[in-house]
């Protein structure tokens, strides 16, 4: 680390970490009371609600931690104001634990929900924006201020870099489709029509190109990989991205009420989105290749092994029911849920820990860390989430074809047919729970335990 | 070709794609209304509630949402709307297994959220939701079981495993109600038998076509 500001990556971080835990806790509450609805005294809606926020705010945090981390460093300045940083993480974090508390208050009292001034006051009842709108307008508040601290730190140093622009072009474009989620309108095909915009906008576009940047910083990073190389492939994998992705949003479009041409936009374009992200997967392991000092090895690993399942989970596992032949019978099951996990597992929590584990060691200040909890955190959680995507993936196939095809009921398919598949989700859930407390434990030792294994910083890769 | 050239390329190149994306926008926001009924103001009260209750965290509607309950685009198709302001009032008491939690809903509120449901399963999906293509069911084809599939009963009931769930299973109904008049009259008019039932009455099925369901049921052992 060469910057006293980029110190500030580590809040944000923290915080991510610990959302983490939540985020997976719930999660399992969640995959219980698909057995036992009644278990819990916040209904179903509600864990839900807390799994998929924290999940999506802790990725946030983390990406903006990470950002904190890139800019100071690429402009090669401190960063513009540290105190504008603090506040605005400050502010995040009262806005967030005000709407969690909303949720579980409205989780004993569903009336506390009421309209104040036309907008409801806990819960706005769309799937992931559930966020109400006074925290909608704090939360694009700290977004703006965090884009106009990292903005005049590049601004004042004069020196633009494509892995920096890119990166907050991203966050720029993350930060504007946020907006098409925040006006109510009368027709339910309009609302989801504006809703996909926000979500698959966001995972399909600003997030990955914000993760095309960080992939090419995290190689140049670990290895000495020439910088106009990884750049070339930086921009021909985020505009890949977005030449596919922008028009393959049409592939939500099929059912919700959209005219039928939506079908061919959808299914041409959505079908072409894997292309980049496999690129990804060849860009990490021809840069490994072709540079065998490896700075890092674990923070490389985690890396790679996010490209690898970035494709695997969203191309892969995304592809296979994106065609409107296939998604007219699997649009809405499990098969649905088997993707929206390993797509956000692989693309995007992994890249977290990949940002973490190579920038917190400089943040430290250390050049050696014990590995050895690192690897065994990966192989719980990713072996879990492997099984977890597979049951789920058995459970979207038994009820495509005992409820689509057949035409059984879906209460019946999902009380009996699928009754083994929720139970071992349960199971290897707690097996990714272990993975990840093992991570939060590392996270919070990291560089502060003597080194045992040898793990030098500068090693050749054999 | 040099690094602005590709960035120029990923630039502009997103930059086109995008206008074509806000393009089709513009085209399909033009062509909604034509696809679905007009929203009256029940209607965006039922809305409302919807987003109140936050129906989307257990339920999929058009599809999308979550995949813990049914999904609910098309069905007031399938049951009347009495059934379902009882049921959203208090599932518990309608189905005693229910999952669904009662929610505080009142009567009023229920008929909104019907309404806004019934709106939605007149929308224009495409076809969406598909026929089952493979439900080769045979049922004994009986005068009694023509009666039973003619009036819907097994979108609320189940016979071997065939069926839905709102109502009882009535795989062996008959052992538990074995006399054909209290069927007569529970058809006629559930409510008068079951305080509170809220299953529809069936006023409309002609004597005969009652002696023959009734037949028929009394088989269900
Ligand atoms: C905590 C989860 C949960 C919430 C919240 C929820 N539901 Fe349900 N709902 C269910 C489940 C599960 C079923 C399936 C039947 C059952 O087992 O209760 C269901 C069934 C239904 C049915 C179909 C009944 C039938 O017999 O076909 C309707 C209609 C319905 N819900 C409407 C709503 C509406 C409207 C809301 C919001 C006001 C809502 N639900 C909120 C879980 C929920
Ligand atoms: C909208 C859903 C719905 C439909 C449609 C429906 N029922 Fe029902 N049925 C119920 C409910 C709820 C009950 C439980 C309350 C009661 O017994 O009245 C019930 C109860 C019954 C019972 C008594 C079962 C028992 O174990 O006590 C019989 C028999 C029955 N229905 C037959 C029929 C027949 C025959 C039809 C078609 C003509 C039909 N139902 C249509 C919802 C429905
Ligand atoms: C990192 C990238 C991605 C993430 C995080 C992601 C995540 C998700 C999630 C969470 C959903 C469910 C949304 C809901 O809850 O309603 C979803 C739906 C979907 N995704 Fe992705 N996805 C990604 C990339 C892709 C790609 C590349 C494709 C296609 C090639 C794809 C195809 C689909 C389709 C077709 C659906 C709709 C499923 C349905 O009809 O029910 N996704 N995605
Ligand atoms: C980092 C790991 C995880 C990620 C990224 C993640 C992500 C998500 C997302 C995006 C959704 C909503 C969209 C969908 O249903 O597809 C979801 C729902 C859900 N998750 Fe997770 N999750 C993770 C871990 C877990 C774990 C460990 C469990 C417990 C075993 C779990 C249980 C559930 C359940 C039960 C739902 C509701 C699904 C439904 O509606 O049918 N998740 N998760
Ligand atoms: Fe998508």
């Amino acid at each position: 680390m060469k910057y006293e500001s980029q110190k500030i990556a580590q809040n944000f971080y923290t915080f991510a970490v610990l959302l983490f835990l939540v985020q997976v806790l719930v999660g399992i509450i969640a995959a219980l009371q698909f057995i036992w609805p009644d278990f819990f005294p916040l209904k179903f809606n509600i864990i839900r609600d807390l799994h998929i926020n924290a999940l999506v705010v802790w990725l946030l945090m983390g990406l903006m931690g990470a950002t904190y981390y890139v800019v100071p460093e690429e402009s090669q300045s401190e960063l513009w104001s540290i105190p504008l940083a603090k506040f605005q993480f400050w502010a995040t974090v009262v806005a967030v634990t005000a709407v969690v508390l909303g949720y579980i208050w409205m989780g004993f009292d569903p009336q506390a929900n009421k309209f104040v001034a036309g907008t409801l006051l806990l819960n706005e009842g769309r799937e992931y924006i559930e966020a109400p709108r006074w925290a909608d307008w704090l939360i694009a508040l700290s977004v703006i201020l965090f884009l106009i601290n990292n903005f005049m730190t590049m601004y004042k140093s004069k020196r633009w870099t494509g892995i920096q622009g890119t990166l907050l072009g991203g966050l720029t474009f993350l930060a504007l489709m946020y907006l098409p989620g925040m006006f109510y309108t009368k027709s339910m095909v309009k609302d989801q029509f504006w809703w996909w915009w926000v979500i698959h906008l966001w995972v399909e576009g600003a997030w990955e190109v914000i993760a095309g940047a960080l992939l090419a910083f995290m190689l140049m990073k670990v290895t000495n990989a020439e910088r106009h190389v990884l750049e070339r492939w930086m921009y021909i994998e985020v505009g890949l991205v977005l030449f596919t992705g922008i028009l393959g949003t049409g592939h939500h479009y099929y059912w919700i009420g959209t005219p039928k041409y939506w079908l061919w936009v959808g299914g041409i374009f959505s079908s072409l989105e894997p292309i980049p992200l496999l690129l990804m997967v060849w860009d990490a392991f021809r840069t490994t290749r072709k540079h065998r000092v490896v700075t890092n090895r674990l923070g490389l690993f985690y890396a790679t092994s996010h490209a690898i399942f970035n494709f695997v989970g969203a191309g892969l596992w995304g592809v296979i029911h994106t065609l409107p032949q296939v998604n007219k019978w699997t649009h809405g099951t499990q098969i649905t849920t088997a993707h929206g996990h390993l797509a956000f597992y692989g693309a995007y929590v992994l890249l977290v820990m990949s940002m973490i584990y190579i920038t917190l060691p400089l943040i430290r200040g250390v050049n050696e860390f014990n590995t050895s909890r690192g690897y065994r955190s990966f192989w719980w959680m990713t072996i879990s989430m492997i099984f977890i995507v597979l049951t789920l993936t058995g459970a979207g196939m038994v009820q495509t074809y005992m409820e689509r095809l057949i035409g059984l009921d879906y209460v019946t398919v999902k009380a009996t047919y699928n009754f083994w598949f929720w139970a071992l989700r349960a199971i290897f859930g707690v097996g990714f729970l272990y993975g990840a407390w093992l991570f939060v434990i590392d996270f919070f030792k990291l560089g502060k335990e003597p080194v045992e294994v040898t793990s030098t910083a500068t090693e050749t890769v054999a | 070709m040099s690094n602005r050239g590709v960035r120029n390329l990923f630039v502009f190149g997103s930059l086109f794609f995008f206008v074509i994306f806000v393009a089709l926008t513009f085209d399909t926001m033009k062509r909604l209304d034509k696809r679905a009924p007009e929203i009256t103001a029940e209607v965006d009260e039922g809305k409302k509630l919807w987003h109140k209750y936050d129906c989307i965290g257990c339920h999929t509607i058009l599809g999308n949402g979550s995949y813990f309950a049914p999904d609910l685009t098309k069905v007031t198709v399938n049951k009347p709307e009495g059934y379902l302001e009882k049921f959203l009032v208090n599932p518990k008491k309608v189905k005693s297994t229910a999952a669904m939690p009662a929610l505080g809903i009142t009567p009023d509120e229920a008929k909104k959220l019907v309404a806004f449901l019934d709106w939605v399963s007149k929308v224009d999906t495409n076809g969406w939701p598909p026929k089952p293509v493979l439900a080769t069911f045979r049922m004994p084809q009986t005068p009694g079981v023509t009666v039973y599939q003619k009036y819907g009963c097994s979108s609320c009931h189940m016979i071997s495993g065939v069926g839905g769930t709102s109502g009882p299973d009535l795989t062996k109904v008959a052992s538990r109600r074995p006399d054909p008049e209290w069927h007569k009259r529970h058809l006629r008019e559930p409510s008068a038998l079951v305080p509170d039932s809220a299953m529809p009455a069936y006023p409309q099925i002609s004597d005969e076509e009652l002696n023959q369901l009734v037949d028929y049921l009394l088989t269900l052992k």
